[in-house]
């Protein structure tokens, strides 16, 4: 089972310095939350969406569609609900209420497609040394990586212990929602023990590798800034300035708009 | 020079009543290699943490003595400041490889103790030759087999270029071969490098090839000698629980005073002692193996022309054909990633073939699911640990029944005599987790009995516990045998197929290369290498011989001395 989103391919995006696929990443996010209106995001969401297929990781898509559906469904409807405007639309919510509802969803998906596009195209190594390289200290850095990394080795842990209990009979998709949290018990216990006891271990074996062991690390990892760094970079603040000369001007946003 | 240099050294972790090491004295010379071997709790991984100064650094106790690892005093230096002299490779090799590639694996070690770029570069490229990996710089470890991850662990404490190397429990869970791969390395490293290595084992055929072994108990060493005097204490190794090599094991039941260690020096002696292999003694055996396999009852589980893949990956299983009978005690060998859990995981559900059918009492599994499957099958992972979490044994044996709605009257017949089956009447209110390892192995395969399944399925039942644990386990499997259950297990330890399985399937890259009845498949040693398998010395004596025999006592009985 591929327990990484990294997707080991040769593209442009792929070798770019990871300074500069974060910089993208939070380029994307500002000039997502630039506006509100979902027509305005719509526009953030297609540079977005044109980033990750020059990079081809639009396939991690499939991976994580269902978590975008829902957030997009239940964000809509929720937002919607908890806002207002002038005009009338559906039952309770106003049109006004409609579009802050479906921009703030979108808003949320372009971001988690934006985090998927530089997890596909940057390896964890990259991410530390990027921040490195930007004056986050290493540890820091590390740890955050460690988290990165941590997320699916517990996926595949949960997932052997789920085995273990059904073939002894655990049902876990039948009954209500409290009796199906109930049946989680037999999951959560080994699984927080396991993870427990293979940081151990990690930790071990971090130390016993001389993590920490002088005050600056080589990096054997080779990354710079070439032609098609500046490249991107241009292409980003072509973009951004003028969305952010836009916003200056009160652009993109929703009309009527009372409660939020 | 001294590579190691051990004084008086005693450690007790915190919170622990009796102390992990007492007493340890232990001197290794520069380039020695040394094995430790010893029962479980017997010192040998605290023994290990104690060589690059996780204890007492990382662990929290109370040390007494000295370590000095050439000449460097661990209590005075940091672990990381430690581990340029001492590399230290886990037995848990998944937990110890974090980094997306290969290279970056190996350099990461050197990275820390910033070495310039080109020398790491150069050591990555000696490292992972040294170990068999060069071509695969670029593959995620995720996607390595068992026994390259662990080779990718070594190398990457190899690149640190340390003067000891301590490897604890390197082979545990690999095949046949890879362990001897790990210990081919070993070998080389000595050779070449003059590197002092450390390694712990508890397989005997392996640690046969050290120079010098150290047997531990409860904290002590209780013996510390070259290699060919220590495997001839074949009493004192019993006695401790360590599983002696089978061949000078042999020549003592047969109250030889002269012991060979090899299969060549045996089949030497064997010869110039004039003895003989007992013809009707060999016949009785092979009639007792057809007796038993004439007592079968009707097939249980059947698999006709099964293929699976897993989502995005290449076919795991190719075509098998099978079929079970019932009361047949069955293992499934085959080297990492030959496919053994795959297959297992079809007969009680939890996979559904790609292509092919399985059918459990006549019925596709498809058709049954695991839940309803789990009351004819039953299926003990190989980790113990991902199956407990009850506070109580009790409530971890009942779980199964509770599930299934039995009335507590009907749980309370059911826990007792899945505890009695595997012999922990009295321990009901204990918590399984204050258990041994071979303790909670117990739980977990009473809290499937409770089920009451015709069918037993286990994976790797014998990884992690110690021969005298091995041995006890494998007799309570084969008295549930004996109690009319099928049983089917996956496993690595060729001892123990030989000495209680009845009839052997033998997988390579996801097809049955060899089936048969224990004997049988033993009797082809050649093919069986094929697939990275090796049966134990013993069985390679008797080969040599001409007859297959499947432990001591049966090669000791099939003997004749005189005339």
């Amino acid at each position: 089972m591929d327990t990484y989103l990294y997707l080991d391919r040769n593209t442009i995006v792929h070798r770019l310095d990871p300074r500069t696929k974060i910089m993208l990443m939070a380029g994307s996010f500002v000039m997502t939350l630039l506006f509100m209106h979902p027509a305005w995001v719509a526009m953030a969401l297609a540079v977005v969406l044109i980033h990750g297929a020059v990079s081809k990781s639009l396939s991690n898509l499939k991976r994580i569609w269902w978590i975008l559906f829902m957030l997009f469904t239940m964000g809509t409807i929720l937002w919607a609900l908890f806002s207002s405007g002038p005009t009338p639309f559906v039952g309770p919510i106003e049109w006004e209420a409609f579009l802050f509802g479906l921009g703030n969803a979108l808003r949320i998906d372009t971001m988690i497609i934006a985090g998927m596009v530089f997890l596909s195209t940057t390896r964890n190594e990259e991410i530390v040394l990027g921040m490195v390289k930007m004056g986050v200290p290493y540890r820091f850095g590390f740890a955050l990586s460690t988290a990165l990394r941590l997320v699916p080795t517990i996926n595949a842990t949960v997932y052997t212990i789920s085995q273990a209990q059904r073939s002894r009979g655990l049902d876990l998709d039948s009954g209500n929602a409290i009796v199906r949290l109930k049946k989680n018990i037999p999951l959560v216990v080994p699984a927080f023990l396991s993870t427990i006891r293979s940081t151990n271990v990690f930790g071990m074996a971090l130390d016993s590798k001389g993590f920490g062991a002088r005050p600056t690390r080589t990096n054997y990892l080779r990354v710079g800034f070439k032609t098609a760094d500046w490249v991107f970079l241009a292409i980003m603040l072509g973009l951004l300035i003028p969305g952010i000369y836009l916003w200056a001007c009160k652009l993109g946003r929703i009309p009527g708009l009372t409660k939020f | 020079m001294l590579s190691i240099d051990i004084r008086d050294l005693s450690y007790r972790y915190r919170g622990q009543k009796t102390p992990a090491l007492q007493s340890i004295n232990l001197q290794v010379e520069e380039g020695d290699f040394v094995v430790v071997m010893g029962p479980s709790e017997a010192g040998k991984s605290t023994l290990c943490a104690c060589l690059n100064g996780l204890v007492p650094h990382f662990f929290r106790g109370k040390f007494r003595g000295e370590v000095r690892v050439l000449g460097r005093n661990t209590r005075e230096h940091s672990v990381a400041e430690m581990a340029e002299l001492v590399g230290l490779v886990f037995q848990d090799f998944e937990a110890q490889l974090f980094s997306t590639n290969v290279a970056l694996e190996v350099a990461f070690g050197p990275e820390n103790f910033n070495v310039p770029w080109e020398e790491i570069d150069r050591r990555v490229r000696r490292s992972l030759s040294l170990v068999g990996l060069e071509g695969m710089e670029q593959r995620a470890p995720a996607t390595l087999s068992g026994g390259q991850k662990q080779k990718l662990a070594i190398a990457s404490v190899l690149a640190m270029e340390p003067k000891v190397l301590c490897m604890d429990e390197p082979t545990t869970d690999l095949d046949p071969v890879s362990k001897l791969g790990i210990f081919a390395i070993a070998d080389e490293l000595r050779r070449r490098h003059d590197m002092t290595l450390v390694i712990v084992e508890h397989e005997t055929e392996e640690a046969a090839k050290a120079r010098r072994i150290v047997l531990m108990k409860g904290g002590t060493v209780v013996k510390d000698g070259p290699a060919h005097e220590v495997l001839r204490e074949v009493d004192l190794m019993e006695s401790i629980g360590v599983q002696p090599l089978g061949v000078p094991q042999y020549f003592h039941a047969m109250g030889s005073s002269e012991l060979p260690l090899t299969v060549e020096e045996g089949v030497a002696e064997f010869q110039a002692r004039g003895w003989r292999i007992d013809e009707a003694a060999y016949e009785a055996l092979r009639r007792r193996d057809a007796e038993r396999a004439r007592s079968y009852g009707e097939p249980i589980i059947r698999v006709e022309g099964l293929s699976y893949s897993y989502p995005g990956e290449v076919n795991a299983l190719r075509g098998v054909d099978l079929e079970v009978r019932r009361g047949e005690f069955l293992a499934i060998v085959g080297q990492n990633g030959s496919g053994k859990t795959t297959l297992v995981k079809h007969f009680n559900g939890l996979l559904e073939p790609t292509e092919g059918r399985v059918y459990v009492d006549g019925q596709e599994t498809t058709k049954q699911g695991v839940y309803k499957l789990g009351q004819k099958v039953a299926y003990v992972f190989q980790n113990p640990d991902h199956q407990i979490f009850s506070d109580t044994v009790y409530n971890e044996v009942a779980f199964s029944p509770r599930i299934r709605g039995c009335s507590e009257k009907e749980i309370e017949q059911r826990v007792k005599e899945a505890l009695e089956a595997v012999g922990l009447v009295g321990m009901e209110q204990e918590d399984p987790f204050s258990l041994t390892k071979g303790g909670r192995q117990r739980v977990a395969v009473a809290s499937v009995l409770s089920a009451r399944p015709e069918v037993i399925i286990l994976d790797e039942p014998t990884t992690g516990l110690d021969y005298a644990e091995q041995r006890s386990m494998m007799e309570l499997v084969s008295r549930l045998n004996q109690q009319g259950h099928t049983i089917i297990f996956v496993t690595h330890s060729m001892w123990v197929v030989a000495e209680y399985a009845h009839r052997v399937v033998v997988l390579k890259d996801g097809k049955v290369l060899l089936e048969g009845p224990t004997r049988e498949v033993f009797a082809r040693e050649d093919l069986l290498r094929e697939t990275f398998l090796q049966p134990p010395q013993i069985v390679s004596l008797s080969n040599c011989l001409g007859k297959t025999l499947l432990s001591v006592p049966e090669l000791v009985q099939c003997t004749r001395t005189g005339g």
